[in-house]
């Protein structure tokens, strides 16, 4: 698919990724479009979530692991050398399978992207911990125990806890790994209703498993199969008559 | 049996359930079928007796249709169908009101033949009409045809024959609009032929339906209210 | 159905049955043994503190009758056949004899403390109320009756001669403070001072300039000082002799009446007219003194404040060498080192050091800390102390490093251990965050690994703390002249040499003149070691649990 280049948030050319010798992602050409949600399906090993940690080079901390081709984010390749990897993280948030907070208090979870950019002014702190809070549908379950640890949270709290953590850095891309595969369907649903809200502001990418969740939250949808895209296009067209006999075969739930 | 669009799938029992909600259909499609073969019969022949067999396949049409619909719902409740088999359980939901439609006016039919049996018989005994209904059922078995195979060739000329049979209802019509003007005693006679006629053609304005449905479930383009039939 | 017996064995066995009860029984082995050996130092121990009762008796000797005084220590029966190859006269049908150990005393006069006489020998035993026990500075105690009270050679008249004993104690007492108090308040910086100027003398003596500019400079300070010294000494001796004008005058078991200065005199008891009360209130005030007083006596009396403070101090400087060093090797191997053969050698090596004897460390400390760093130390920075060495010697500072280095490998394994155990989650959430790997470390993944380092800190205390062998080589002394924890500048002089808990249960054990009259001080020195470090381990523990609670570690839900 093309977009107009001022809508195109990632652009992606020739992206191949080699993994202990194995090639893990071959030949992806994609555009990612800006303000949209965007997900990645398609079978577990296919290269979905190696995909998705290229755009916050997240595979930089695996050895062996080797990145060639083209991916531009703001009219910069992210894999060239003067690439600040700090920086470019800070404008494009993750979240992961697993909810991750870390030990400390709900506040300081999320206070913490903040904290490292020397942020210690403590009313603007306040204000933007509440404010992440509140945009991740958090901040009335809360409200009245900021300062407890945030461990104690429930998984689905959690989870929104981490994206209320992420967005309290304001990036321009957030990546959701399996953002609710470790959660029940309450709590899932919930996080998609966070999705749908996010996107106003935020150009969103998520890996999923669950392809009806991938048909309920994205506005297009990228099918993957042994490191290559097969297909990508609108989500509605994807899930009621998609183009490639493999898609189709994933989808429906046969053996190609 | 491994049928078209419903086999291969991971779960064994997916593929089970799609076959038979499209076996179900099938049968309820050949039960319609005979239904209109027999309310034709009768209407040329005034068989009071065949009549009566059209009514009582009537009620076995109406369980079927009740039966797909539920296991429709039930399939789209907890499979989740998507692409080929999510158009597969929306045209099977579509055709089989279609289908039980076509049964309704098989069943009309066999009130106008018991109603034509009254009266005096014509000396051709209604072939034309005959020749219509003949038309018409080739038209609705070769939807359900095509829809048993997946043709979606054989459902376009199904869809492109439809012109001749509204010709041929139009020709019979102006037919009938003539007797009624030359002797005004057989208008009761006409009117019931009038009215079994606009039935067969509402026969093959389904059969026409059932067989959009199809190139939908095939091609996954929505030919319906299109000028330009081509796929 | 009847099975056959081995059928049933297996059958047995094979429920796990018989497995669950020999770990049961090897767990309350363990558990007995260490209560068992726990209560075995108590008791032996704690018992030396008591004031035992004083006995009166009458000693035959053949025909001769003498008196004996003393404390009953021991009690056994002995086959008589021992004791006639000992020399001892006894007739044919005794087979079993029974004999005391008595604690006579009076070392200064018998030469020997301890006794060993047959029962059968003793007559009219009896505990007058009026037998004095003297703890004295030297010679240990005296038991006798008081007679007198002399002040300048001449005797004292008053009805109660005991209150009058006790009352002059005290004066005497608070007169030694004073001393003490002049010692180390006003003489003790003079001299310090006095030490600096010398060296100072030395140093200029490099730096020509102006140099009979600054010594008659120094010799003038040096005048004054001198002058202070003398005034204050002075004083001192004025004191001294008003507190060697009393003396009480004590009768002996054989009669003999002996006069005892009341500046050599620690404390006087009565112990036969002590109620329970008043002697447990002694006992604990004993307790008191062991664990707060200087050592006297070649440390076979008095307490062991020295070594206590000397062991936790020792401790301590080696923890805070230690962490910091373990901590960042075990970051440094796994989170920044590539994992390969060479990061893996490392590791066996660190694995090995835990294993290598620790005199082996106590010898590489006293040839690489004491004499190579030390001596280089003393060769830079203070020139002007040689010959005299001052950290080329063994210290303190050295003893701590050799502990230190002693630790180092329990620190590692165990922060190796708590890093491992962080999940990657917490990591990537953090560096997907925009921090930095140091960042994340020190942020993050360090906090939630402090409990693993407090557990390596009590592993490493714990070991610490029981070691003796290194430490002879490096630092530890019998007695040591001076806390390295004092009021003057620096405060911590991590120079000196020290005393420790363990040498000193070694020093007294082994080493000192009196064994026997030593042996319960032994005890209890062991059972305050086992304290001190079950009050270090527990310090660390608790520390442990807190930040636990803190930084739960993630589980999964």
């Amino acid at each position: 698919m093309n977009f107009n280049k001022e809508d195109v948030a990632i652009s992606i050319t020739d992206l191949n990724l080699k993994y202990e010798g194995k090639m893990a992602l071959q030949n992806i050409s994609l555009q990612i479009p800006k303000n949209k949600v965007t997900a990645f399906i398609g079978p577990s090993g296919c290269g979905k979530s190696t995909l998705l940690r290229c755009f916050n080079r997240m595979n930089d901390l695996i050895s062996y692991c080797n990145v060639q081709g083209k991916i531009i984010i703001d009219d910069q390749d992210i894999y060239s050398k003067s690439v600040n990897v700090a920086d470019l993280r800070r404008k494009v948030g993750m979240v992961f399978q697993q909810p991750n907070p870390f030990p400390k208090s709900i506040y300081e979870n999320v206070a913490y992207g903040l904290r490292l950019q020397g942020l210690k002014n403590r009313l603007l702190l306040d204000e933007v911990v509440e404010k992440s809070l509140r945009n991740a549908a958090l901040w009335d379950e809360v409200k009245d125990r900021l300062h407890e640890n945030a461990l104690g949270l429930s998984g689905g709290q959690q989870q929104r806890l981490v994206i209320a953590r992420a967005i309290a850095i304001e990036p321009e891309i957030l990546l959701l790994d399996e953002p609710a595969s470790a959660l029940d369907p309450t709590a899932t649903l919930k996080i998609e209703e966070l999705i749908y809200e996010l996107k106003q502001s935020y150009t969103i990418i998520i890996v999923t498993h669950n392809m009806q969740q991938a048909g309920r939250v994205s506005d297009y949808t990228a099918f993957m199969n042994m490191g290559t895209m097969v297909e990508f296009s609108n989500t509605r067209s994807l899930f009621t008559n998609p183009r490639e006999k493999q898609t189709e075969d994933y989808i429906t739930g046969r053996y190609g | 049996m491994d049928d078209f669009r419903t086999g291969k799938h991971i779960s064994q029992q997916y593929s089970d359930e799609l076959n038979e909600i499209k076996n179900h259909l099938l049968t309820m499609g050949g039960l319609v079928e005979q239904q209109l073969e027999k309310a034709s019969i009768a209407l040329v022949e005034g068989d009071t007796k065949l009549i009566n067999e059209v009514y009582k396949e009537g009620s076995q049409v109406n369980a079927l249709e009740k039966l797909i619909d539920e296991e429709s719902a039930q399939c789209l409740a907890r499979r989740q169908p998507a692409a080929g088999d999510l158009r597969l359980i929306v045209t099977v939901i579509k055709a089989v009101s279609d289908i039980e439609r076509v049964g309704d006016q098989a069943e009309r039919l066999a009130r106008f033949a018991s109603q034509l049996a009254e009266h005096p018989r014509p000396k051709n005994n209604y072939h034309e009409v005959y020749q219509l209904a003949q038309h018409v059922q080739k038209m609705f078995h070769d939807a359900l045809d095509a829809y048993a195979r997946g043709d979606e060739e054989l459902a376009l000329n199904v869809i492109a024959d439809d012109v001749n049979v509204d010709y041929e209802y139009e020709a019979i019509m102006r037919q009938h609009i003539t007797y009624m003007m030359e002797d005004p005693r057989s208008i009761n006679s006409s009117l019931d032929v009038l009215w079994a006629i606009r039935a067969l053609e509402r026969i093959g304005d389904h059969a026409c339906n059932i067989c959009e449905y199809l190139v939908y479930l095939v091609k996954g383009q929505d030919i319906r209210h299109s000028k330009n039939i081509s796929v | 159905m009847i099975k056959n017996p081995i059928t049933q064995l297996k059958d047995c066995f094979g429920t796990g049955e018989p497995w669950v009860w020999l770990s049961a029984a090897a767990v309350s082995l363990s558990l007995m043994m260490v209560f068992g050996l726990l209560s075995l130092i108590a008791y032996n121990g704690l018992g030396y503190f008591w004031p035992a009762d004083l006995m009166e008796a009458e000693l035959l000797n053949g025909d001769k009758k003498t008196v004996i005084m003393g404390e009953i220590r021991e009690t056994e029966t002995v086959p008589a056949q021992q004791l006639r190859e000992a020399g001892i006269q006894l007739t044919k049908e005794e087979q079993w004899l029974k004999r005391i150990l008595l604690k006579q005393g009076n070392r200064d006069i018998y030469g020997l403390d301890f006794r060993w006489i047959l029962e059968k020998n003793i007559a009219n035993k009896h505990y007058p109320k009026d037998l004095l026990v003297i703890e004295r500075k030297e010679w240990g105690k005296l038991y006798g009756r008081l007679t007198g009270i002399k002040e300048n050679g001449q005797f004292i008249k008053t009805e109660t001669l005991y209150q009058e004993m006790q009352s002059r104690l005290k004066q005497v007492h608070q007169l030694q403070k004073k001393v003490n108090e002049l010692l180390k308040q006003q003489l003790g910086p003079i001299n310090t001072r006095l030490e600096t100027l010398r060296l100072y003398e030395k140093k200029i003596q490099f730096d020509t300039s102006k140099l009979s500019e600054t010594l008659s400079n120094i010799e003038e300070q040096r005048q004054l000082l001198n002058q202070k010294f003398s005034q204050y000494q002075a004083e001192v001796q004025q004191l001294y002799k008003i507190m060697a004008s009393d003396s009480i005058l004590i009768q002996i078991a054989s009669g003999q009446i002996i006069e005892v200065s009341m500046e050599n005199i620690v404390q006087v008891i009565k112990p036969n007219s002590m109620n329970i009360l008043e002697k447990l209130g002694h006992y604990i005030h004993q307790i008191w003194l062991f664990i707060s007083d200087d050592p006297r006596e070649a440390n076979t009396e008095g307490g062991i404040f020295p070594a206590i403070f000397g062991t936790v101090l020792m401790v301590i400087i080696m923890s805070i060498l230690v962490m910091p060093l373990g901590v960042i090797t075990a970051v440094y191997l796994h989170e920044y080192a590539s994992q390969g053969i060479m990061v893996r050698i490392i590791r066996i090596a660190v694995n090995n050091l835990a294993g290598v004897p620790s005199i082996v460390y106590g010898i590489f400390g006293l040839g690489f800390f004491v004499y190579f760093i030390g001596g280089s130390i003393d060769d830079l920075f203070y020139p002007e102390a040689s010959p005299a060495p001052v950290y080329g010697t063994p210290g303190l500072l050295w003893a701590s490093m050799t502990l230190a280095l002693l630790t180092l490998p329990v620190v590692i394994v165990t922060t190796e251990e708590g890093l491992s155990r962080i999940p990657g989650a917490i990591r990537e959430g953090s560096l997907a965050l925009g921090a930095t790997k140091i960042e994340t470390l020190w942020h993050t993944v360090l906090p939630m690994v402090s409990p693993a380092m407090m557990t390596g800190l009590i592993l490493a205390v714990a070991r610490a703390a029981g070691e003796v062998a290194p430490l002879m080589l490096v630092g530890v002394v019998k007695l040591a002249p001076a806390l390295a924890l004092d009021g003057d500048y620096p405060y911590l002089h991590l120079e000196r040499k020290f005393m420790h808990l363990g040498f000193h249960i070694y020093d007294v054990g082994f080493q000192s003149p009196n064994v026997e009259a030593a042996r319960p001080l032994v005890y209890a020195t062991a059972l305050l070691l086992v304290f001190v470090i079950i009050v270090l381990n527990l310090t660390a523990i608790i520390i442990r649990n807190r930040m636990r609670e803190k930084y739960k570690e993630l589980e999964p839900h």
